[in-house]
């Protein structure tokens, strides 16, 4: 199995992929196609990988680093808790067949989704494998599973 | 005033406890913004999109966005109701909330769908400073304001 790290990259290249597709779906008003992506999208990054990062692996990290780690960690929280309000935002855009709203929402989303992640990947996942009893394998397994059941 | 890591915290304003400040008006509006904290932790502002004038938005929905060339994010309503009045300055020049953010960097102002109740989530006077600063010590941040 990859490692954790490379676990929760590859998750975040894989969601920002549904993400574009439901964002293709909207410019072409496929409307269906577009809800039914990003609702894989909401649910692989709300019911998988945020809520692995909340319950493993950011207390895995708090634990290793002490208060060092809060303040980092209070902000990659908060901006879980803002995107779940923009991803709700989202749905209501598709659902009002809103083009013109779902594409402000999407260039928000994508801009705090960037930043977010090169947080994650450079200040977080590096040091996971040491931060976790068993080296991230419990949470990664949780992770493929969620993409194993995207794919089938 | 009260002031903590050099970030002003005006006591007579309602607080969500997070990026967001209400203050009541005398026509039953209330108007919204973002603190002097959360100004300086988004950096200097390059876009704002704000709801238009009769949106109607649920408690918790964003009625702005604002990014930085570092920063995203919502400016979340503590309370349902009816967008009256935006800042329309804002959508020209959004680093004004990075110049003065309690007053002319004001954002909406909206008329709440149940006024009794409408600042039920929110918190103000010693209580609200108390807790925005823990805010502040969480985050880590120094506060800065721009002067132009």
């Amino acid at each position: 199995m990859e490692s954790i790290d490379q676990i929760m990259q590859h998750d975040h290249k894989r969601l920002d992929r549904l993400l574009e597709q439901s964002a293709e779906a909207v410019s072409h008003g496929a409307w269906q196609e577009a809800a039914h992506f990003l609702e894989a999208f909401r649910h692989g990054i709300v019911d998988g990988h945020m809520t692995v990062e909340e319950s493993t692996l950011f207390p895995a990290f708090e634990r290793q680093k002490g208060d060092a780690a809060q303040s980092l960690t209070a902000l990659l929280r908060k901006g879980h808790q803002d995107l779940r309000i923009f991803f709700e935002e989202m749905a209501e855009a598709i659902h009002e067949q809103d083009a013109e709203t779902f594409e402000d929402l999407l260039s928000t989303v994508q801009t705090i989704l960037k930043q977010h992640d090169a947080r994650e990947e450079n200040e977080l996942y590096p040091f996971l494998t040491n931060a976790l009893t068993d080296h991230g394998e419990a949470a990664g397994r949780r992770i493929l599973d969620f993409e194993a059941e995207a794919k089938s | 005033m009260s002031e903590y890591h050099g970030c002003e915290l005006p006591e007579d304003l309602f607080y969500d406890l997070d990026y967001v400040w209400v203050r009541p008006e005398e026509d039953g509006t209330l108007t919204i913004g973002i603190t002097d904290p959360a100004q300086t932790m988004s950096g200097r502002l390059q876009k704002a999109r704000i709801k238009k004038i009769g949106t109607h938005l649920e408690a918790g929905r964003h009625v702005a966005t604002l990014e930085s060339g570092k920063w995203a994010g919502g400016v979340p309503v503590p309370f349902a109701g009816e967008v009256m009045d935006r800042n329309e300055k804002l959508l020209e020049d959004p680093h004004l909330i990075n110049i003065d953010p309690y007053n002319d960097a004001w954002i909406a102002r909206v008329k709440p769908d149940d006024p009794p109740h409408a600042l039920d989530k929110v918190s103000t006077g010693s209580a609200a400073v108390e807790a925005l600063e823990a805010w502040i010590k969480r985050y880590g941040v120094q506060c800065m304001r721009c002067s132009e």
